[in-house]
């Protein structure tokens, strides 16, 4: 039941990795550790979910809501290291559609 | 003898045996004293000083070093027994919240309830159960005036009573609707108007809605986002999954949702479940879809509702009784 | 009432005099060695709050009589931000200075009686008074 998140700027794009759980217990943390980011006008955000082993309804609800804040302040977002289980949630709640989750990692090889 | 005197007495002989002999017997007691103590809700300075003064009692010689060190285990003990009279006073607080919290849930079961209609040549199961008191799923059937079943199946984006409240304003909203209702994907995106501007920017709800009309037979459905339910045809005996895609409730105002039509024939069954279904976890990780399949399979031969309540019961062993997420399952089949 | 005495608090070490204050007064008046440590750790408490947020003020001891009852009666003022929410500093496990049992909550139930009264801007008086029996 533990989360990391690791925040670094690189290039003006500010990424975020996130490791661990994200459910009902961990997403307030993820929230309070990335909402305030997300308020900057213009920024960049990626995050990456690659070493995410769970996420929950809860966690999904963090996410959205980084996402609206950063397209109300003319941001840019997207999401990489998606595992299946994660795409499929994506997709389902349409999510897919409007949250950029398939650019690959800034310079690696997929 | 009032409870002091009594709990002084034992004390004494517990501690007078002990120095004699060095029993375990008389160690035991002295585990036993402690119980009785912490029910009269003896903090641990009052021990302290009570050992002091039995000391002085028994051996009057004691070196004055001996007793003064007692002032210090006095004062450390302090900050212990002021914590554990908060301990105290905040289980109690628990106690009340909890009585509260089950009073909440009664209330939400009342507002929230529904009836699953008895509707002729259809066999209707459904259940919801919450994983703590309040339940973030909901589920709704109504029959409409041209007598057609509609079914609404929805999850709140987060838990317990936040969630809760939530859903309860949709249900607000749902009884809102115009007696005359309209298409599964109009209800959507009127309900979706009122999540956008009414609900916290970090809630949000999926929901399957979905009219069934007896007079073709047919289902017409659409989805904000709601896991995707499952088609079971009789003739050839597969299960498919009822795609429908469509965004969350609550993100944009302007979302427009499509909607799906398929026919039902004889023993074709519909079903719709909450992501506490198939998020369901377990040793061997998360239930797959064919699990799923495999366990409504195992019951096919029941009644509607009994195979809903069997799902449930078999779910719910796999996960040690303690439910991660909220579960809903809902089957409609046609008969036969 | 000529029964008062007080102690400035200014620094730390003033949280020591406070609390030797209280505990002489404490043996005068015949309270056994709970009660006096109760009395002084509720002192402690309330002179390190005036410390850590108002900065200054003063703890007053005094001995005081009801009928056949005496008792000891703590005075803690100062003039600093005061408080703007004392139903939420008076709940069990708000405390922001530490864990579980410190802070007022502590501080009422050491002792008999307790009052509170500050606003924002205007300090803090807090009286509390415990019984000999």
């Amino acid at each position: 039941m533990n989360i990391k998140i690791d925040v670094k700027e690189k290039d003006s794009i500010l990424a975020v990795k996130v490791s661990g759980e994200v459910d009902a217990y961990t997403a307030p943390k993820l929230r309070e550790s990335i909402f305030p980011l997300s308020e900057k006008e213009n920024v960049k955000m990626e995050i990456d979910l690659t070493e995410v082993s769970y996420m929950d309804s809860t966690g999904l609800g963090v996410i959205v809501g980084v996402f609206k804040s950063v397209r109300s302040n003319n941001g840019e977002f997207r999401l990489v290291g998606l595992s299946d289980r994660l795409k499929r949630l994506f997709e389902i709640t349409g999510l897919a559609d409007i949250i950029d989750i398939n650019s690959q990692i800034e310079g690696g090889v997929q | 003898m009032d409870f002091r005197e009594k709990m002084e007495q034992e004390y004494r002989e517990i501690l007078i045996n002990y120095l004699k002999n060095q029993s375990e017997q008389s160690l035991y007691q002295g585990q036993l004293f402690s119980r009785h103590t912490l029910e009269q809700k003896i903090s641990p300075e009052e021990i302290v000083s009570l050992h002091k003064s039995l000391l002085l009692e028994l051996y009057p010689e004691v070196p004055e070093s001996v007793l003064h060190s007692f002032d210090i285990l006095l004062e450390v003990m302090m900050g212990y027994g002021v914590a554990y009279r908060e301990h105290q006073s905040l289980r109690n607080k628990q106690m009340e919240l909890r009585t509260e919290m089950e009073i909440a849930a009664n209330v939400q079961q009342t507002l929230l309830g529904t009836s699953i209609p008895d509707v002729e040549g259809l066999d209707i199961g459904a259940l919801s159960v919450p994983a703590k008191h309040m339940n973030g799923d909901y589920f709704h059937f109504v029959v409409d005036e041209n007598n057609c079943i509609n079914v609404a199946i929805a999850d709140v984006i987060g838990k317990g009573i936040p969630a809760a409240l939530c859903m309860s304003m949709i249900k607000y909203a749902m009884d809102s609707l115009p007696e005359n209702r309209n298409a599964p994907n109009l209800v959507l995106e009127s309900l979706n108007r009122v999540v956008e501007q009414n609900v916290d920017p970090s809630m949000f709800i999926t929901m399957f809605y979905g009219m069934y009309n007896p007079e073709n037979h047919t289902i017409y459905y659409s989805s904000a986002g709601h896991e995707p339910g499952f088609f079971f045809q009789k003739e050839t005996e597969e299960f498919s999954e009822l795609e429908a895609r469509g965004l969350l409730l609550g993100i944009d105002k302007k979302t427009k949702y499509l909607q799906f039509e398929k026919e039902v024939l004889p023993g074709d069954m519909i079903i719709l479940m909450s992501d506490g279904v198939t998020e369901c976890r377990t040793e061997e990780g998360f239930l797959e879809k064919e699990e799923l399949i495999g366990y409504i399979r195992k019951y096919i031969h029941l009644s509607a509702q009994e195979i809903v309540n069997n799902i449930y019961k078999d779910l719910e062993r796999l996960q040690h009784f303690q439910l991660r997420d909220d579960f809903t399952l809902i089957i409609i089949r046609r008969n036969v | 009432m000529g029964n008062q005495s007080c102690v400035k608090i200014l620094n730390e070490w003033d949280i020591v005099a406070a609390r030797q204050l209280g505990r002489n007064v404490a043996k005068e008046l015949g309270f056994g060695t709970v009660d006096q440590a109760r009395i002084t750790t509720a002192i402690s408490e309330l002179a390190r709050n005036i410390y850590l947020y108002a900065g200054q003020g003063q703890i007053c001891i005094e001995k005081i009589y009801d009928g056949g009852k005496a008792g000891l009666k703590i005075i803690a003022a100062d003039n600093g931000p005061g408080i703007n929410d004392i139903r939420q500093v008076m709940e069990d496990g708000f405390s922001t200075s530490g864990g579980l049992g410190a802070g007022l909550p502590g501080v009422k139930r050491l002792m008999d009686e307790f009052d509170i009264d500050s606003s924002p801007g205007s300090g803090t008086d807090i009286i509390a008074t415990k019984w000999l029996r």
